[in-house]
């Protein structure tokens, strides 16, 4: 498969650095002073002679007709460290305006994997979503077992509050776990690190990934995969995703989507995996942030209720009647007695899964029908660990993740056959 | 007399029979052209699916656009193209048979059954298109206010879809030339019909939202976080 031709301003940027040891790749426009200033204190200040010994190169996004005001700066000086910290700005690939503008695109990937091949680095750090990972201790704990070459992926572990990141805990991670058989929290994790030896792996999936009209990139699902050796490294930053202008049914839809998208790719693999093994996990978990106030679960009660007595017609024809009959018992259960049990979420992520797949509705319409669902699993998981501590919520997701990997047989079942009687 | 009611049957009946007998070679030839179309074209849909499948159309559509899919998920399009083609081709054997039986009966139904026939089929396909707009987006309408948390979701899913149908059949009809202004007449009093009650539905339902909104507005002390707020779900 032919590689990315790099655009010719990032090639021109490029052009005085020639090679580098490690690319620190920022995926998201940010602001270029508080970039510098951020990447200056993440090399030097955090006290690991090897890492200020490489010969350290940041890519951000610079003028590229891509409007954002806060790219109007790409002349950064240099950072004096012991090798020098240069500043390149690359071109970001236009996307889709109806995209979620806080997850890089995989055309943005393939630039910046574009620019770490041409500069021949041996590990290459994402930053995603904002600058977060570079303004907290991240860049030496996730870059040491990569650098060491204890691992080429190094995924991290975020420390969240028991009601945060709740769609990656109910169906990214566990599903990817199921899927793939690797036990990784954060699959879609905005920051990442991977060693030089992946990029030509990651730039063929990128390809595949771009072809097939796809706009998520999984690189822990790449590794997986590819059999590559994975680690997850306890880190302490703490992203807050703007939620003004993107709603829960978009950020699912284009979160969701992808995932099942790539279940439909990669069907061969995951049908030969049974159970999942755990990753190395390194460093010392950072301690999650307090619980404010009791949680409210009416709101998303009542969405679940108008889509039990609304959408009925359209669950219909994802879900089979038993389903339907415990959604109708669950529908008129009191909020002190609502319970979604795990094998019950479960069943119906493999169902809308295997719809997505066989188009059974339009997919726009598929995955804005899953969204109350989910909303009564919030409810049902707020509910039950409203006065439990987080690591007892971690707990609970485990749990959660195991009945994926329990009903992994019915998912298989209809997926081979989904014609077959299911009642 | 009796003698001249018999011959007066028999020479309506000769003149029937003798008529049939005309027609019969026209009919006789409407039916073979259409088993002969009919047959063309199922060759022409099974050329058209074995080529469409050699270049993998559905994949490479499904890679750049899921338009088709979206809007008809229960069908490819590689099977849609095909399903077009043939009726197309049955279409213009149905024609070519109509020409055959109006050339062979020399009346004038042939005649204005062939010039109606453009209508009918615009009208079809109106028909079609308009129940597929409709149903997609009363689905479409019926999930999005659902997930707002919109108590009226489903009598907006109706309007909707009764919007969408009602113009329909107002263009099915013009289409067809029936009715002419009492058509348009009817259309303009039920489209203005459905969309002040539509108005009226949604104001009066909204008035309520709008007060517990501002309510909860004024209720909440500064720098409160919203409920929702307490969820994060990326």
């Amino acid at each position: 498969m032919a590689k990315l031709e790099l655009s010719e301003e990032t090639k021109a940027g490029m052009e005085e650095v020639r090679e580098a040891d490690l690319l620190i790749a920022v995926a998201v426009p940010v602001d270029a002073e508080q970039l510098r200033a951020a990447a200056t204190q993440a090399i030097l200040g955090a006290g690991k002679p090897a890492l200020t010994a490489l010969r350290t190169v940041v890519a951000f996004p610079g003028n590229s007709g891509v409007e954002a005001a806060v790219q109007a700066k790409t002349d950064l000086e240099p950072v004096q460290t012991d090798s020098g910290l240069r500043f390149v700005p690359y071109a970001l690939p236009a996307s889709s305006p109806s995209r979620i503008p806080w997850i890089p695109a995989a055309s943005t990937y393939q630039a910046l994997f574009g620019m770490a091949r041409e500069l021949g680095v041996s590990a290459c750090a994402v930053i995603g979503l904002d600058l977060g990972a570079l303004q907290t201790n991240f860049l030496a704990p996730m870059m040491a077992p990569v650098i060491e070459k204890r691992c080429e992926l190094a995924m991290p572990l975020y420390a969240l509050g028991k009601f945060d990141g709740l769609l990656n805990s109910s169906i990214l991670a566990p599903l990817t776990r199921a899927l793939y058989g690797r036990r990784i929290r954060f699959p879609l994790a905005p920051d990442f690190c991977f060693s030089g030896k992946m990029i030509p792996d990651l730039e063929v999936a990128l390809q595949r990934t771009a072809a097939q009209g796809q706009s998520i990139f999984w690189p822990a699902t790449e590794a997986a995969v590819r059999d590559c050796r994975l680690c997850q490294v306890h880190v302490d930053t703490r992203h807050m995703p703007p939620s003004d202008g993107v709603d829960l049914s978009t950020v699912l839809a284009q979160t969701v989507g992808p995932l099942f998208a790539e279940m439909a790719t990669n069907a061969p693999l995951w049908q030969r995996v049974r159970g999942s093994q755990a990753v190395d996990t390194l460093g010392v978990a950072a301690v999650p942030p307090a619980d404010g106030a009791a949680a409210d679960t009416t709101p998303m009660l009542e969405t679940f209720q108008l889509g039990f007595r609304n959408l009925q017609e359209v669950w219909a024809l994802v879900l089979p009647p038993v389903t339907l009959l415990e959604l109708k018992r669950l529908a008129r259960a009191s909020t002190g007695r609502f319970h979604l049990p795990d094998e019950l979420w479960v069943r119906i992520v493999y169902d809308f899964a295997l719809a997505y797949r066989l188009r059974t509705i339009s997919r726009i319409h598929l995955l804005g029908a899953l969204t109350p669902l989910y909303l009564g699993w919030v409810a049902s998981y707020a509910l039950e660990v409203g006065n439990a501590s987080a690591a007892e919520a971690e707990q609970r997701l485990e749990k959660l993740a195991r009945a994926y990997e329990e009903g992994k047989p019915y998912l298989l079942s209809r997926w081979r056959w989904p014609d077959r009687f299911n009642p | 007399m009796w003698t001249q009611v018999s011959q007066s049957l028999h020479e309506s009946m000769a003149r029937v029979i003798s008529r049939v007998a005309t027609l019969l070679p026209g009919i006789l030839a409407f039916i073979l052209a259409v088993l002969f179309f009919a047959a063309i074209a199922w060759l022409l849909a099974w050329l058209v699916r074995t080529f469409l499948n050699a270049i993998r159309i559905d994949e490479r559509l499904a890679r750049g656009t899921d338009a088709i899919a979206e809007w008809s998920p229960s069908y490819t399009p590689t099977t849609l193209i095909t399903r077009v083609v043939f009726w197309c081709v049955v279409l213009v054997g149905f024609l070519v048979g109509l020409e055959a039986f109006g050339a062979s009966s020399d009346n004038l139904i042939s005649a204005r059954l062939l010039g109606y026939i453009p209508n009918v089929v615009g009208a079809v396909v109106l028909l079609l298109l308009g129940n597929v707009i409709a149903r997609f987006l009363s689905r479409s309408v019926l999930i999005g206010a659902v997930n707002m948390n919109l108590h009226y979701a489903r009598l907006l899913s109706l309007g909707i879809k009764w919007l969408v149908l009602v113009l329909t059949a107002a263009m099915v009809l013009d289409h067809l030339s029936i009715g002419a202004a009492i058509v348009d007449l009817a259309f303009g009093i039920l489209f203005g019909g459905i969309v002040l009650a539509l108005a009226l539905a949604v104001g009066l339902g909204s008035r309520d939202l709008v007060s517990r909104s501002l309510e909860r507005e004024a209720a909440r002390p500064g720098g409160e976080a919203m409920p929702e707020e307490q969820f994060r779900h990326f």
